[in-house]
């Protein structure tokens, strides 16, 4: 029969260390973690230098403040523990596909024939242990045996990493006690009453006997003592999106203290991504206000990044643009992934941009310009003059060989103003046979047009060509007719000019240049 | 006797001659250079747009400047290469540029408001490795004014470390001794068709393109070198209009004017 080799990460006192995770400059003061409600609230961790002044898990907060008045106390924030959690299931699927969420700080994984790329499953421990420490930020220990529970209390001895050897676990498991394995207290007080203290002894026990006296209970628990899983490792689903957050402290009514916080938990987010080789596409915010209020919203981006500053930047405009409305007392970010675009290099062929220098660029411009100025223009089958699409920029493949350019016309090209400045037309009185043919004589800004001030389109009319008629939309509501003039004013400046048959005013919507 | 012939293959292979040498290198050169599609552009260029190089181009309304933009961004996406273009007028029109030729899949177009947005979109994009950045400035006054000339600097740095070519179109100097080159586009001079009373159609117009700085070590005209431009009016910027009108008859008062 193949032996699995299965190794477990554990991160003792896992409710601070997730704690400290968020809030690392915590790390060197006398901070403990409560869990529980006002009065009731007890330390279930604390920090050593908490530690040495006496406080321990199991004392009230007015117990611990008494042996220790500067302690630092925070509440076990679920947000913080689950994200936590996340960062160390991340750490374990870089090195295997088959990881088991253990909960609680707990993690299994499938280290089957990971020992020959690591130089043995000790030099794996260690490079486990370095990787949690680097990338989730908490200090882990870990084991590898050939069943979780071994796996497990090899992880919990002293001399982190331990490997228990292949066919060696009842051995290993032999002098722990009976309380190691977890068995109701009714067993356990049977298993006693019967001189039974330790797994070795109960593994020796007749397996017949055991089963005829406490059932399949009995003999599940007679399995695990010779080192046996009486299930096999259940790998989790990979997550659809990456969740940090926090629940604060105090409430936090401005911008800027809100991105700081929120800096390092997108790092962390980024940090997880890159681990599995995705960037973030979606942005999603869940934010607790004061006093009972919840907001949420979201951000897509144009392509998937990696880069901390620019989603921050997304985040802030967002913030700036749509205020919360409350003070924020906790936040949750959710990064759903995506696989950064790849492309394929040509030695011949123009150069092609980084996809995900691309991708980071267009997120920054999005975040500086706006979504909607910003892309890959395209026409638009219509035709008024000023119509135009914009699209995500997303540029092909550059060709294989790079292409010849030809030496041809240049033509002349149109600067579209938009909107179109409004100007004071004087057309030749009685000249045409109708109105709305009447050619412009000279051409003048109004004054209210702020734009128009700037623009100075003033000059009598030196040549003028048209008029061209347009008509579009004349089936729907809002009709478009406009005849327009090419002229040319005397004090230089060759315009597109229009009158608008409806309302009879005359616009200016673009500049040959 | 030829040298190779007489040596082992495997020392004649690496041999190279002084021609195929020069060739090696003129095409090493080719590669750094950007062809636009306009001659006379490319002349005063010294061959076209040079990678790691800041140009400006200044030219007043009607100079035909936006015609010479919409001239580079048609040659380099049109050769598979990929371009941004910062416009701050606002003023591209992508069936003009696709009449010009310009691939609007490869083109990037930022639209910023003001110029401290421009400098800043153009320094993001040059990090991102784009091989071409072209700033249109717009028409005059420039929104938020020229500009530190640090800014400027910094930009032709980045230019440079990222080896993209940089074109500024501007109304009026704006990048002071930041750029390597300017050339000024002197106001265009319209072509009509048609004369006296008949009516009128907008030809085109010819423009003086004149080379006032350069700042390059390599082959090529000097400040002062002029080349003169013929840009022609390109049929599809009327499409879409109804041309039946065109048979009006001028008032004849309006003649003199005309």
């Amino acid at each position: 029969m193949a032996v699995h080799r299965i190794a477990c990460l554990q991160v003792p006192l896992f409710p601070l260390a997730a704690r400290l995770r968020s809030e690392p400059e915590l790390r060197d003061e006398a901070l403990a973690v409560l869990a529980g409600r006002a009065n009731a609230a007890r330390v279930v961790a604390a920090t050593r230098i908490a530690r040495r002044s006496g406080i321990r898990p199991g004392l009230t907060l007015a117990q611990a403040r008494t042996r220790l008045p500067k302690l630092i106390a925070r509440p076990r924030d679920p947000e913080c523990e689950r994200a936590a959690q996340e960062a160390l299931l991340d750490v374990a699927e870089s090195f295997s596909p088959r990881v088991e969420d253990g909960e609680e700080g707990l993690v299994y994984f499938d280290a089957d024939g990971l020992d020959r790329h690591h130089g043995g499953e000790e030099e794996l421990g260690r490079t486990l242990m370095l990787a949690a420490e680097k990338r989730a930020g908490m200090p882990v220990r870990v084991g590898v045996a050939a069943s979780k529970l071994a796996a497990h209390l090899a992880a919990g001895r002293p001399g982190s990493p331990h490997v228990v050897v292949a066919g060696g676990e009842a051995e290993f498991l032999a002098p722990m006690p009976l309380a190691q394995i977890t068995p109701q207290a009714k067993t356990l007080v049977t298993l006693e009453s019967w001189g039974i203290h330790t797994l070795g002894e109960f593994a020796r026990l007749p397996e017949a006997e055991v089963v005829s006296r406490l059932g399949s209970a009995g003999e599940d628990l007679q399995a695990i003592a010779r080192g046996e899983d009486p299930r096999p490792l259940m790998p989790r689903q990979p997550p659809p999106s990456f969740r940090e957050g926090m629940e604060l402290e105090w409430p936090l009514v401005n911008v800027e203290p809100f991105i700081f916080v929120a800096r390092s938990a997108l790092e962390r987010i980024v940090r997880r991504m890159e681990g599995h080789g995705l960037g973030c596409k979606r942005l999603e915010l869940s934010i607790e206000l004061e006093p009972d209020g919840h907001h949420e919203r979201s951000l897509d981006l144009p392509a998937p990044t990696r880069d901390v500053k620019t989603l921050l930047n997304l985040l802030r405009l967002d913030l700036e643009s749509q205020p919360p409305g409350a003070p924020v007392i906790g936040f949750t970010i959710a990064a759903h992934p995506d696989r950064p675009r790849s492309n394929q290099l040509s030695l011949f062929g123009p150069t092609a941009l980084s996809p995900d220098k691309l991708a980071t660029t267009v997120a920054r411009l999005f975040a500086l310009l706006g979504a909607d100025r910003v892309g890959s223009p395209r026409t638009v089958d219509a035709h008024r003059p000023e119509r135009f699409a914009l699209v995500p920029y997303s540029p092909p493949s550059p060709p294989k060989e790079r292409r010849e350019v030809k030496n041809g016309q240049s033509f002349l090209a149109v600067r579209v103003l938009r909107p179109p400045i409004e100007v004071e037309v004087t057309t030749a009185a009685g000249s045409a046979t109708e109105e709305v043919l009447a050619r412009p004589v000279s051409v003048k800004s109004l004054a209210r047009e702020e734009e128009a001030k700037k623009m100075q389109i003033d000059g009598r009319v030196h040549v003028a060509s048209g008029p061209w008629g347009l008509e579009e939309d004349w089936w729907g509501e809002a009709p478009l007719e406009r005849d327009y003039w090419d002229v040319e004013l005397s004090g230089g400046g060759l315009y597109r000019v229009f009158r608008d048959r409806g309302s009879g005013d005359w616009f200016v919507d673009g500049v040959y240049d | 006797m030829n040298l190779k012939s007489v040596l082992p293959a495997t020392v004649a292979s690496k041999l190279r001659t002084a021609r195929e040498l020069a060739e090696d290198l003129q095409r090493t050169e080719e590669d750094r250079v950007f062809a636009t599609a306009c001659p006379a552009f490319d002349r005063l260029l010294a061959g076209g747009l040079q990678r790691g190089c800041m140009v400006e181009l200044v030219g007043r309304r009607s100079s035909g400047r936006f015609a010479l933009v919409h001239s580079v961004l048609a040659a380099v996406t049109g050769s598979g290469e990929t371009a941004a273009l910062v416009d701050l007028g606002d003023g591209f029109d992508p069936q003009a540029a696709v009449t010009a030729g310009v691939d609007l899949e490869r083109l990037l177009w930022a639209r910023p408001r003001h110029l401290k947005q421009v400098l800043a979109s153009t320094e993001a994009i040059l990090q991102s490795g784009m091989p071409l950045v072209v700033i249109d400035l717009g028409m005059p006054p420039i929104p938020g004014g020229r500009g530190a000339e640090a800014s400027w600097l910094r930009l032709a740095r980045a230019a440079q470390g990222h080896q993209a070519a940089l074109l500024i179109s501007s109304p009026y100097r704006a990048s002071g001794t930041a750029a390597q080159m300017v050339l000024e586009a002197r106001t265009a001079r319209a072509r009509w068709l048609g004369y006296g009373s008949s009516p009128r159609l907008l030809q085109g117009v010819s423009s003086r393109l004149n080379l006032v700085k350069s700042r390059t070590f390599q082959r090529g005209p000097r400040a002062g070198a002029g080349e003169t431009l013929h840009l022609s009016m390109a049929e599809d910027l009327q499409d879409g209009f109804d041309d039946a009108a065109v048979d009006l008859v001028a008032d004849p008062q309006q003649r003199a004017i005309a």
